[in-house]
């Protein structure tokens, strides 16, 4: 049934992208901050927009959303041309930028009501479209609150709910936790999968962890170049887990050397704990893990090692993203 | 040009909920009214009708306070416009919006051209007061009016579009001051230049100062009306080239 569903959802980007981006190019007189960039995002996926820090997500996202024109390349929102189209193209999408502004004189409720109408939502619907609006991003509460009032958490939602005003197919939203407080971020990752059962989402961070706890699907970039791409499974099988780490009760030094007899770990860090012992034995060749993590829990057991557990070191996205963006190969 | 209106209004209001509008409206009016009082002492002690003007004439013509009143009231207005917009990053949701650049442009303009009509309003209360106490010639107030809006609204559009050319508003406060400067100045050139040259008929052209003398005494030159037209709409159309010139450069 999953699979199923699976399948059509990847049909469906085949069948109409939401966006689709094909050889993009953006310089600045010299300087290329996108480099012949191409991906497409399918309808109701959560993407994550991955790159450290200058590697020309904004800039992406800012020619999606129709306020920097491209190079070269093609970009459709939507099926808009976001350079030909582009009043149909920026119609279609919620976009809120990586600083979040707004108007510090404007009360929430107001602002919105101009955007609502900005963004062309009929007299009538308007009320209902701000009250929806707020009741998603959460600020409900903070309605009749001056906008140069509220903290940075509010104002972020504020962002949000300007992002979600009259309901557009597709969210664009440039590092929506970037500068919050744990909490607040925990909070707006909440409200971020809420959002994205109803509407395609595509957000640009830098932190690896937040495509995690939110995505679906990861979209790597450095230096304006795509580095890697896929389902975060896929992108964690990119790289092997580094060692395999083993508790046992008892004599640790005894552990140590039958396992270092197998002579298949380069290095064992052991870590005592009261009688337990944790040793973290580090492969010399990651890909024969599988049989020989077997080989050495069956070592520990004929040496007559009480073993508590063993597990794989799980790679976190740090590493993967770290290898990715330094040998920028993708594979 | 359906988002004219949500950006009008938005710029009106904040116009008018920042003191920026108030402060100025109070300057303006301060001024204006000691300018008033003082033509009218003036034309009560000179007793009978020696005068071949009328103190509405006197107050909009032959009178170096109108220009510095809109020297000081213009630019102030303008600066922030498209400048704080851009320092602030709002411009980045506001472009974004299905919003057409003209639309923006004018928008805008619009909201400071109502506010600047809106200052001068109260001041057709001295007419009232003069009307109370003497013969008003209607035309001569229409005319005049029409003189201040006319000469306001080109201020006004050079000042958006100083806004717009950089991110700074005391920048284009300053810019704005300067080519507002060098306009009268170019307009004074009439009378240093001899007659006849051709420096001279510009300068008698573009003469804010000869303008306001004309329609301060009821003449309405359709010259000057075109003049007026060419520095509302010459700077509104760059001023929409630049709005559509940031897509390029970011």
């Amino acid at each position: 049934m999953s699979n199923l569903s699976d399948r059509r959802g990847q049909l469906d980007v085949y069948i109409r992208p939401v966006i689709s981006v094909s050889k993009l190019v953006k310089r600045y007189g010299n300087v290329v901050a996108v480099d012949g960039l191409s991906f497409e995002v399918g309808k109701g996926e959560i993407v994550g927009f991955l790159g450290p820090n200058g590697a020309g997500k904004s800039t992406t996202l800012r020619i999606l959303a129709g306020f920097l024109g491209q190079t070269s390349g093609k970009a459709t929102v939507c099926g808009h041309d976001v350079a030909l189209e582009s009043r149909e193209a920026r119609a279609s999408l919620g976009y809120m930028p990586e600083s979040v502004p707004l108007y510090p004189e404007m009360r929430v409720g107001e602002y919105l009501g101009f955007r609502a109408e900005l963004k062309g939502v009929a007299r009538g619907e308007r009320s209902r479209a701000v009250g929806a609006a707020m009741e998603k991003a959460g600020v409900a509460d903070r309605a009749t609150w001056v906008i140069g009032k509220l903290s940075k958490g509010y104002r972020q939602r504020v962002g949000l709910a300007d992002a979600l005003v009259g309901s557009p197919p597709l969210l664009i939203l440039d590092e929506p936790t970037a500068g919050l407080d744990p909490n607040q971020i925990r909070d707006v990752r909440k409200l971020l999968r809420e959002i994205g059962k109803e509407h395609t989402v595509l957000l640009s961070t830098h932190i690896l962890s937040e495509v995690e706890s939110t995505c679906s699907r990861a979209i790597v970039i450095a230096k304006g170049k795509l580095v890697a791409e896929g389902t975060l499974a896929e992108m964690r099988k990119l790289r092997r887990s580094p060692a395999l780490v083993v508790v046992v009760r008892g004599d640790a030094r005894k552990a140590e050397a039958a396992l270092a007899a197998l002579d298949v770990f380069s290095k064992i860090d052991v870590e005592l704990e009261g009688d337990l012992a944790t040793l973290r034995c580090a492969w010399k060749k990651k890909v024969d893990a599988p049989e020989n993590a077997e080989r050495a829990i069956a070592a520990l057991v004929t040496a007559e090692i009480p073993v508590r557990s063993a597990a794989p070191e799980q790679s976190t996205l740090e590493d993967v993203f770290a290898e990715l963006t330094s040998s920028e190969v993708a594979t | 040009m359906r988002s004219f209106w949500p950006v009008f209004k938005r710029e009106l209001f904040a116009f008018w909920v920042t003191p920026l509008a108030w402060v100025l409206t109070c300057v303006f009016l301060v001024v204006q009214g000691m300018h008033f009082s003082v033509l009218v002492k003036n034309f009560a002690e000179m007793g009978s009708i020696e005068s071949d003007q009328t103190p509405i004439q006197a107050f909009f013509g032959n009178t170096v306070l109108l220009y510095l009143v809109l020297f000081l009231l213009v630019p102030p207005m303008t600066m922030r416009l498209f400048a704080e917009e851009r320092r602030s990053g709002t411009i980045e949701s506001l472009m974004t919006a299905p919003v057409s650049a003209p639309a923006v442009v004018l928008a805008k303009y619009g909201a400071a051209l109502v506010t600047y009509a809106a200052m001068w309003a109260p001041t057709l209360l001295y007419v009232v007061i003069l009307q109370r106490s003497g013969f008003v010639d209607w035309h001569v107030v229409a005319a005049s009016y029409l003189g201040v809006l006319l000469v306001g609204a080109g201020y006004l559009a050079l000042g958006l579009f100083m806004s717009a050319v950089t991110k700074s508003q005391f920048i284009a406060l300053v810019l704005t001051a300067l080519v507002l400067l060098a306009l009268f100045i170019l307009g004074i050139g009439e009378f240093v230049t001899r007659d006849g040259t051709a420096l001279h008929d510009v300068c008698a052209y573009v003469s804010v100062w000869a303008q306001m003398n004309d329609f301060a005494s009821g003449v309405v030159d359709t010259r000057r009306v075109f003049w007026d037209g060419t520095l509302v709409v010459l700077p509104l159309f760059l001023t929409t080239r630049v709005v559509d010139s940031w897509r390029q450069d970011g």
